[in-house]
């Protein structure tokens, strides 16, 4: 049986075959990482040590093959995002919703970001991540912090998720899938 | 075709089509014509979501090439280019990846750019692909700052002793590379390194000996062990052994051998000499042949091995041992002299490299006889040979000449004819040299030589070389028996060459007319001509000759002012200044510079402490000043004199007193001693004293001042000033100075000096007094038992950072100096390379009490210097005053 959907899965994949390429930006200790490993490998993981530089990952959804440039958030490679931002399927901005007092800072790091010609038009979605803790964020609070709504000929989406417990994890693949091309 | 060099795309459409190519593109590199715009616009490829591996390791191969080729690329070309090659991170193409190691470590961006890798890179050393592995250890080592650094050590360390060796390699050598910067970490490998030098591969040996000797090297005892353990061991690759073998003559260079002593580790260099890998071999017997004050035993069996590699059948061996064999033929011709047959051989080598040197080792060893035949078939191939080989020839024929006066005349013409063929500045200035060198040394050869040089400076494009020998025309052309006939030869140079010549061929035609009566005429006719000449240099040097010649003062003066003879220099501008400030209504005599000024300021006591061929004589001087001093009545009972102290200058050089102090030192008195010279020649000083304020100086008291009566110009004057201090102390002083005095000027038409006078003071620097003034730096012979001697209760020690210093033996002389204590039992000497040093020193002070220190110096890498000074001495007392001397110095 697993095996006769492998080979469907495979088949399927001969001919619908898509690829996208996104990148995932955020402030450090958003959970950029942990996002990485979630889609990818489904695994959860306390304790990370930040990413100096950045992280590339081939994952495989289904007909739809993701390339994530998961990049560092310390302010020294914040100018660099935008490198690698250019060209790619979607942004997709992850932010700490329990941490208030860093949403500012979110905010007009994203907005300087998006800003630049070089990424504009480009889909962005918004991940409001650790809902688990206490005191985060919802949806449309984040919405309203993050000035989302000022955003012009964007594609622009916002869920709140949690690495930890996998909440919302589908919804997230589920858009991005949607944005691959064929 | 023609368009080749347009066509970027040249290289893959060769190897599509490589039949179709034609026979005259047979040499064509791929690279030919490619652009460094065209190959940034190709660079673009690297942003593609679908990676074509093969494309871009020829874009990338273009890129490494243009940089390879010198071509720079712009800032933000380079981090273009460095981001886009990001890109490239976890491709599966192996080949792929090397080049994209490869292209980060060549073309490294911005520091604060490339850190962006450090992730994916940290990944790769982890995981299990070997090549992976190694290639980003390579680059990791470049980029990472210390505390990242500190995140990863533990993969290096693993790295060290992984199986596989390329990955062992790479982690070594960046170990060699994070030395540099951040040695502390390095610091903590060394037990990896020390598994490493167990590895059977080469060249992880290799890399890990050249670690672990880098890891030690400031540590000469370390050092001695790891190459002890290491000459034991069996270490395999011949590259580690060369390197070792190295070692082991560094350490060898470092130690200090006496006579008669088996040299360490001889045995070893030895062994190697039968070690199955030439360039062990050859590595040893080069080290034994450096060795310091290496014997001829020694010698021996190096000799024996490289006198074996003459004959090989490989030039490069044949080559290595000829040209060592040409560096020991100098100190040691008759242990070479046993290969001469071989080398005999030698000269009829295909390589021509190889013949100069063999023909030329053979003139050093060789005897008289074989001399002829040597020089005769060392011309048939000068002009075969390099400039750099034919320097070697000419320099040993110049020695051969020196060793064989007789032989000068083939020796010369063999000169003389190179120097006329075409050559290098270097080439012509060694030839030239050397027939300058055999004229001062054979006298014969005089003639022979300047009439070559003669003809080479009527054909001499290098000015340099030129006026050299016009100089020494000069000098010996007119002592010559035929000496006319060089002015044809000088005057062709004042007509046909640039400035700088014709000044020099005007001189030389001068010395002519002044040394040959005969030629005074002739020579004034053409001096008169180049009164015209376009260059001020020129015109000037006619003038003067012409009028040296004038005034016929042949043989009496004008030497003296042609070659600057008896005159000292600073005295002339001296004098010269005095005269520019003169009217100038007299004409400036040269003659008064020697007689009149020079010699007045030159006084008593500088005499004898500057010029005297040993700097200071001190016990000629100090009965000279006893002398002085027990004449002065106040002074006569103040018992023996002490010492006296080097004089100290109170005013800065060249204003209008000259004043310097010597201090001496009595039993319970001090006689500052001021020696004082007027150097205005409107005024004459009266009644002049130097008054001394006890600043800083409590235990001393002012006993009286001897003033000098009068201080006309241009004359030494003493004046006195005495002190008394309680016996037994060596007190700190310090006491500032003031010159009192009663000015009259002198009327500068009669020369009669005013009646009226006015007092005037004139401040001077201040006189320290420390204990150093009180003792006599003394050597005794057995420090140790003298140490055992004084009483332990006396015992001082401190501990002293003395800041940067330029090596050890530089902060012990500074030190030594400071203390004014002399170092005994050879202490003095610090030992090369060492890195830490203990002095011992001597001293005795008034009444016979007599300082022992122990200074032990370290140093540190960045070069500082920390001392710990252990004093005895006669009181403890006197124990703290040396103490305070470091302390306020």
């Amino acid at each position: 049986m697993g095996l006769f959907t492998a080979f469907l899965d495979w088949l399927r994949s001969l001919f619908f075959k898509k690829e996208m390429e996104l990148s995932l930006i955020g402030l450090q200790n958003a959970g950029k990482t942990s996002l990485v490993n979630v889609i990818a490998t489904g695994g959860f993981d306390e304790d990370m040590i930040p990413t100096v530089g950045f992280n590339m990952r081939k994952v495989t959804k289904g007909a739809v093959t993701i390339k994530l440039w998961d990049l560092g958030g310390q302010p020294r490679f914040r100018s660099m995002w935008e490198r690698y931002c250019r060209g790619v399927n979607c942004v997709v901005y992850v932010v700490d919703s329990a941490d208030h007092e860093n949403v500012e800072i979110a905010k007009s790091e994203l907005h300087d970001l998006l800003s630049k010609p070089t990424v504009s038009g480009i889909p962005l979605l918004v991940l409001g991540n650790k809902n688990d803790l206490p005191g985060a964020l919802s949806t449309s609070e984040l919405i309203d912090r993050l000035n989302l709504k000022n955003f012009q000929n964007r594609e622009v989406c916002c869920y709140s998720i949690s690495c930890k417990n996998k909440n919302n994890i589908d919804i997230t693949i589920e858009w991005l899938t949607k944005h691959a091309k064929s | 075709m023609a368009s080749n060099a347009q066509d970027n795309n040249a290289p893959l459409r060769m190897e599509g089509k490589k039949e179709e190519e034609d026979e005259e593109d047979y040499e064509y590199s791929p690279f030919h014509g490619i652009e460094k715009g065209a190959v940034l616009q190709e660079a673009r490829i690297f942003h593609n979501p679908q990676i074509d591996a093969r494309k871009c390791q020829q874009v990338l191969t273009r890129l490494l090439y243009l940089s390879t080729q010198g071509e720079t690329f712009t800032k933000t070309e380079a981090t273009e280019v460095f981001f886009s090659i990001t890109k490239l991170f976890q491709n599966n193409d192996s080949n792929l990846r090397r080049l994209v190691y490869l292209m980060i470590r060549e073309l490294p961006p911005d520091s604060d750019e490339v850190i962006i890798v450090t992730n994916m890179l940290m990944k790769d050393m982890a995981s299990n692909n070997e090549l992976y592995k190694s290639g980003s250890i390579r680059v990791l080592c470049r980029i990472l700052d210390s505390s990242l650094l500190q995140q990863v050590e533990r993969y290096f360390k693993q790295a060290i002793v992984d199986k596989a060796p390329v990955v062992a390699s790479a982690a070594l050598v960046s170990g060699i590379h994070i030395l540099k910067e951040n040695s502390d970490i390095v610091k903590r490998w060394g037990s990896e390194v020390q598994d490493a030098v167990q590895s059977r591969n080469p060249m992880v040996q290799f890399h890990s000996v050249a670690l672990m000797y880098m890891l030690k090297n400031n540590d000469r005892l370390a050092i001695s062990k790891l190459v002890s353990s290491l000459t034991r061991g069996n270490v395999r690759s011949p590259l580690a052994q060369c390197l070792i073998v190295r070692c082991v003559a560094q350490v060898i260079a470092d130690s200090q051998v006496y006579a008669g002593q088996e040299r360490p580790f001889y045995d070893f260099l030895e062994s190697c000499l039968r070690h199955k890998g030439e360039m062990v071999i050859f590595e040893a017997a080069k080290a034994i042949i450096e060795l310091n004050n290496v014997t001829e035993a020694e010698l021996a069996p190096a000799i024996t091995i490289l006198q074996l590699f003459l004959s090989s059948s490989k030039p490069v061996l044949r080559f290595a041992a000829v040209r060592i064999l040409n560096r020991v033929a100098i100190e040691h011709p008759m242990a070479v002299s046993n290969c001469n047959i071989d080398m005999e051989t030698l000269i009829s080598d295909q390589n021509r490299s190889i013949a100069t040197l063999a023909i030329t080792t053979l003139l050093k060893t060789g005897n008289e006889s074989s001399i002829d035949r040597l020089m005769k078939q060392m011309s048939s191939f000068m002009s075969e040979i390099g400039d750099e080989f034919k320097i070697v020839v000419v320099d040993a024929v110049h020695k051969l000449c020196l060793k064989f006066p007789s032989k000068f005349r083939s020796m010369m013409s063999f000169l003389s004819s190179i120097l006329r063929e075409e050559g290098g500045f270097e080439y012509k200035k060694a030839i030239v040299n050397a027939i300058l060198g055999i004229v001062r040394t054979v006298t014969e050869s005089k003639e022979t030589a300047l009439t070559h040089l003669c003809e080479f400076i009527e054909d001499c494009e290098f000015t340099y070389l030129s006026t050299q020998i016009l100089h020494l025309l000069g000098e010996e052309g007119p002592r010559t028996s035929h000496p006319a006939k060089y002015i044809r030869y000088i005057y062709n140079r004042v007509i046909l060459e640039n400035a700088t010549v014709r000044a020099a061929a005007v001189s030389s035609l001068a010395n002519f007319g002044m040394k040959v009566p005969a030629l005074k005429e002739r020579v004034r006719t053409l001096l008169k001509r180049t009164l015209f000449d376009n260059d001020d240099e020129v015109r000037d040097r006619a003038a003067v000759y012409l009028k040296l010649l004038n005034k016929q003062e042949e043989e009496s003066k004008t030497p003296q002012v042609l070659r600057g003879k008896n005159i000292s220099l600073s005295g002339l501008e001296q004098s010269l200044r005095e005269y520019l400030a003169t009217p100038m209504m007299e004409t400036f005599d040269i003659a008064t510079v020697p007689e009149k000024e020079l010699a007045p300021v030159v006084n008593m006591a500088k005499s004898k402490d500057t010029s005297g061929p040993a700097a200071l004589d001190e016990l000629t001087l100090k009965s000279d000043f006893e002398e002085t001093l027990s004449s002065i009545p106040e002074f006569a009972d103040l018992g023996p004199l002490y010492k006296s102290c080097e004089p100290m200058d109170l005013v800065e050089k060249e204003t209008e007193y000259t004043i310097t102090c010597i201090k001496h030192i009595f039993g319970s008195h001090i006689v500052f001693q001021f020696n004082m010279t007027n150097t205005i020649e409107e005024q004459v000083l009266e009644d002049v004293s130097v008054q001394v304020d006890l600043a800083e100086a409590e235990d001393y008291q002012e006993v009286c001042t001897i003033p000098a009566t009068k201080l006309p110009y241009g004359v030494v004057a003493q004046t006195y000033v005495l002190f008394s201090y309680p016996e037994g102390t060596m007190p700190f002083g310090r006491m500032v100075a003031s010159l009192n005095f009663v000015v009259k000027e002198i009327d500068p038409s009669t020369g009669d000096e005013e009646e009226e006078g006015f007092e005037d003071e004139y401040p001077l620097e201040d006189i320290y007094l420390s204990p150093q003034d009180f003792i006599h730096a003394t050597k005794i012979s057995n420090f140790r038992n003298k140490w055992e001697e004084l009483d332990p209760e006396t015992e001082i020690a401190d501990e002293y950072g003395i800041g940067v210093r330029d090596s050890l033996q530089d902060a012990v002389e500074a030190v030594v100096e400071t203390l004014g204590l002399a170092a005994c039992e050879g202490t003095e000497a610090v030992p090369p390379n060492a890195r830490s040093h203990v002095c011992l020193l001597h001293g005795k002070a008034v009444g016979g009490m007599e300082a022992l220190a122990r200074v032990n110096f370290g140093i540190d890498r960045n070069m500082e210097v920390a001392i710990k000074l252990t004093v005895r001495a006669a009181n403890a007392d006197m124990s703290e005053a040396l103490h305070a001397i470091v302390a306020e110095g």
